[in-house]
């Protein structure tokens, strides 16, 4: 058995749409290990959910296509799987919580019935036992079992986040997918749910993926973090890897556009530009246009996968002169 | 400072960016996925066509000699070449008589519509903007008009007013303001609590210039679907008002009224019914195909 | 839930009072002089005015609808003009074979085109849907009339298969039906097929498939119970519809329903019938309309709640 529950290699998903081709994820790499939490980072637009439903092999098609690469789960390839083999997967091995609970969750059916369907498509018990067992699935993420009759509007849109966080873990997943779990939610429901699902994840011994452009939350649940940037994995490594010997330009950049509690009157520095049009990407190195120490190697070439140690990987051509070093590094 | 031009830049930056993805109005990108359709393209040009005709059809046949007047000895002929499709009873040419008759499909269904649609957008604004007592009002009468079926209102108008192409275009103009004030109160009511909304009123502008420059434009595009989907609705209504005898009167071709007319005849001469029943369809399908491809072309996600 | 519908049937109230006071207004406007159709051409003046008093037609306006209402409650709507029959009666006697008529008409296109609409949405832009579309295109774009008049000329007259008008057993519905059917087949399909592609959009059909709900349970069990909800309102919405259609149609076909009863009544300036016969057609229209709202509610509890609090 490998040391990794998931294990992405080459992944190229396009959208294509009547106004051309969206390359949203262009040969994505990238392993999460067992019982072990990845953050996935990057600006909105960046791949992160379209890598989250290649996962589960969902990518809408039309207009999405997964046109290369391999996703092995535990050992098997999702992208090869039959239409059963995929449907026994999902919501079983692997679950995903989304991002809007608002919409996420079936507005005519009640929320025990919803976390009751995936028990009984899965664990094969009668409607009876799986609404009972949905029961013990919302007093566990903290909802009174009476309110299982309830509908999804009847609920705040903390409260369902947690309805679909039950959902999801309803089957004992070894691997969730937690899309933006948080985004939507107050601060203060947003500390709560987090801490609920660490504690779970934890509990369960699952493993997790969890997408965010929180770099805070990643810093408080995440033992890894892989920073995106238009479809490609930009580095990667171990949370104290990342945060503390930090190697790619763009994530510099996403530390500096952090406001600081504890350096108040601290300029924030944001990184110039946008994120480029995936239908259009540039050259080379897709962050170029925008990065503050582009030279014209960039341009040339797609950079490849330096090792910085450890776990620690990073995309940047700078490395060629091995005594490159961003700014924050080179200050303290 | 720094911070201030790393803003500005950024601000500049987005404005071009955002050109550079749009480059076009939303008018010019609506008309440029409207090309793409097939069918809305085949639409237009037919009803261009079918304009063109009826507007010359008034120098090219004499309404007396030509559409009215009898003759007797070419009665209910089949269709040749001279006659492609036909004489009717009384030995009209049914062609000449549908090409001449398109003035008043055409007219009574985009009349009614129109009226129905000056009444219904400003009724139903008001409804949806104010609330409370027009609304009440305004939908109260719309509740009366939408509980007796189309076919009574235009009974009853007609029955007051007697037969006439007049009658028939307000009987049908006042279903069609009844609808329109309904989808207009029902868009009006959701853009109103929109945050643009509340953001131009916070800017100062009075009411009627939110209205008329925030409200109206962001409800267009649902009305202008509706109205094209109206008028063909509409044409057939009028059809079958006439062909029941509360419409337009014999000898007016119009095409309900020939339909009628022919019906009696159809064991012997079909193609007094099959080219007048023709024609209706033909319209109102090149009618629905536009709206079809306006609703696609306004609504983007609808497609891929 | 009952409170609700109690309240809508005690609001239906003054819009029924408000309506037939409209239509008797209009009717009363217009409508022929009863003395002259009743009486033979060379009655008398007295004879004439004694029948006007009897009738209770030299009343003032108010005084009369005051009557006319006080009859609707008893079942009394006064008597056709020209065939001297209860108009009440009359217009009971003919609703079954309307009823009829509709009924399966929409049973039919609804069984048709739920279906039909579904399919054409899960294979949007193939050459499937292309011809579904096309063919509910033709559907909404015809004339019903005209439709009618073509099938007789083809299954009556050309091919003699089935009668062109009367209505003495089941053979004589399918042509009627198949008319009011084939518009209102076609409505529903494309109300059901954007209703579909709408819904299939959604996040919640995404969750479904993520939790490993096959692909019919997804379309049928999440989709289709949400997409029910425009579905139902497209149908509320086509009553009206499936009226001026039976109307139509029974013209067509000599179906003796209600609608061949007004147009026939409108023809011979038979008044009492044709007042009669609207201001109860309306309040059927919005008994059904009644209908449809508390189907509705089953569909969606968000409506539903909406019903309890209002109630």
């Amino acid at each position: 058995m490998s040391d990794n529950i998931l294990e992405i290699k080459d992944l190229v998903v396009h959208f294509e749409t009547d106004d051309g081709i969206v390359k949203a994820i262009n040969g994505l790499n990238f392993n999460i290990r067992r019982e072990k939490t990845l953050g996935l980072v990057g600006e909105t637009g960046a791949g992160k959910t379209t890598t989250a439903l290649s996962v589960l092999n969902l990518v809408p098609d039309p207009p999405g296509k997964i046109k290369s690469g391999t996703i092995m789960l535990d050992g098997k390839d999702v992208l090869h799987m039959t239409d059963k083999e995929l449907e026994e997967m999902r919501g079983n091995d692997v679950a995903m919580i989304f991002q809007d609970p608002m919409t996420a969750l079936n507005p005519v059916m009640t929320v025990g019935d919803q976390i009751a369907e995936s028990i009984e498509l899965h664990q094969h018990v009668s409607g009876k036992e799986a609404f009972e067992k949905a029961k013990e699935m919302l007093k566990m993420v903290g909802i009174s079992e009476s309110r299982a009759y309830d509908y999804p509007h009847q609920f705040s849109g903390g409260m369902r986040q947690r309805v679909v966080i039950a959902i999801a873990l309803a089957c004992e997943p070894k691997l969730l997918l937690a899309d933006e779990p948080t985004t939507a939610l107050d601060v203060t429901i947003q500390a709560q749910v987090l801490d609920m699902m660490k504690d779970l994840i934890v509990r369960r011994q699952m493993s997790m993926l969890l997408i965010t452009h929180d770099l805070g939350v990643v810093a408080d649940v995440c033992d890894d973090v892989a920073v995106m940037y238009a479809g490609r994995i930009v580095e990667i490594g171990t949370a104290d890897e990342v945060f503390n010997a930090t190697r790619h330009p763009y994530t510099e950049g996403l530390f500096d556009s952090l406001p600081n509690l504890k350096a108040r009157g601290e300029e924030l520095v944001p990184i110039k530009g946008l994120m480029p049009d995936p239908m259009n990407l540039p050259e080379g190195c897709t962050f170029y246009p925008r990065c503050p120490y582009a030279t014209d190697a960039c341009k040339a070439k797609e950079p490849q996968l330096y090792h910085m140690g450890g776990t620690h990987y990073v995309a940047c051509t700078a490395y060629q002169d091995p005594n490159f070093r961003l700014r924050r590094n080179s200050n303290g | 400072m720094t911070k201030t031009t790393a803003n500005a830049e950024q601000a500049v930056m987005t404005k071009e960016s955002l050109k550079q993805f749009k480059g076009r109005s939303m008018a010019q990108e609506t008309w440029r996925r409207l090309l793409k359709n097939k069918g809305a393209v085949i639409g237009m040009c037919f009803m261009i066509l079918l304009i063109i005709v009826a507007i010359l059809s008034q120098f090219i046949y004499n309404y007396e000699a030509d559409i009215i007047t009898m003759s007797a000895g070419s009665s209910a002929q089949a269709p040749t070449l001279q006659h492609i499709f036909g004489t009717d009873k009384y030995g009209r040419d049914i062609f000449a008589r549908i090409i001449y008759g398109a003035r008043y499909s055409l007219l009574i269904g985009a009349g009614s519509v129109f009226i129905g649609l000056a009444v219904g957008i400003l009724l139903g604004s008001l409804a949806g903007f104010y609330g409370g007592f027009i609304d009440n009002l305004v939908m109260r009468a719309n509740d009366i008009l939408y509980a007796i079926p189309n076919i009574m209102i235009a009974v009853v108008v007609v029955s007051i007013l007697g037969t006439s192409p007049a009658s028939l275009l307000l009987s049908l103009s006042i279903s069609a303001a009844s609808a329109f004030a309904r989808i207009t109160r029902a868009a009006v009511m959701t853009i109103r609590g929109q945050e643009y909304v509340e953001s131009a009123y916070a800017m100062g502008l009075p009411t009627w210039k939110v209205i008329l420059r925030h409200i109206i434009p962001n409800c267009l595009s649902p009305i202008i679907v509706q109205v094209t989907l109206a008028i063909g609705n509409n044409i057939i209504a009028a059809s079958s008002l006439s062909f029941l005898g509360v419409g337009i009167a014999p000898p007016m071709p119009e095409w309900g009224a020939m339909l009628s007319d022919g019906r009696q005849f159809i064991r012997s001469y079909p193609w007094m019914c099959i080219f007048p029943g023709l024609a209706i369809m033909v319209t109102v399908l090149a009618l629905n195909l536009m709206g079809d491809g306006l609703r696609d072309a306004l609504d983007p996600k609808m497609k891929k | 839930m009952i409170k609700y519908i109690l309240k809508r049937l005690v609001l239906m109230i003054p819009t029924i009072l408000l309506t037939s006071l409209l239509i008797f207004w209009a009717m009363d406007l217009t409508g022929g002089d009863p003395v002259q159709i009743i009486l033979p051409e060379n009655a008398t003046v007295e004879q004439q005015e004694a029948l006007r008093e009897s009738m209770g037609l030299n009343d003032p306006f108010f005084v009369r609808y005051f009557n006319y209402m006080v009859g609707i409650v008893t079942g009394d709507m006064g008597q056709s003009y020209i065939t001297g029959l209860d108009v009440f009666g009359t217009f009971m006697h003919r609703l079954p074979m309307t009823l009829a008529l509709g009924g399966t008409a929409l049973i039919v296109s609804v069984i048709i085109s739920i279906p039909l609409g579904i399919w054409t949405a899960i294979n949007q832009n193939t050459w499937k849907d292309t011809l579904g579309m096309i063919l509910a295109l033709f559907g909404v774009s015809m004339p019903n009339f005209w439709l009618g008049l073509m099938l007789v000329l083809l299954f009556s007259l050309k091919l003699g298969w089935l009668p062109s008008g009367g209505s003495s057993g089941f053979k004589y519905l399918i042509l009627p039906a198949l008319t009011v059917g084939f518009g209102l087949a076609a409505l529903i399909t494309r109300t059901t097929r954007s209703a579909m592609l709408d819904v299939v959009r959604q996040d919640y059909m995404t969750t479904a498939k993520a939790k490993g709900a096959s692909y019919n349970r997804v379309i049928y069990g999440h989709g289709l119970r949400n997409a029910m909800i425009p579905i139902v309102t497209a149908i509320g919405m086509q009553f009206s519809l499936v009226m001026t259609g039976s109307a139509l149609a029974e013209t067509v076909f000599s179906w003796p329903g209600i609608g061949l009863l007004i147009v026939e009544s409108i023809n011979k300036r038979d008044t009492p019938m044709v007042t009669g016969s609207i201001i109860l057609c309306c309040i059927l229209m919005a008994l059904i309309n009644l209908a449809v709202d508390i189907i509705y509610a089953y569909c969606d509890p968000r409506i539903k709640a909406q019903y309890s609090k209002k109630g």
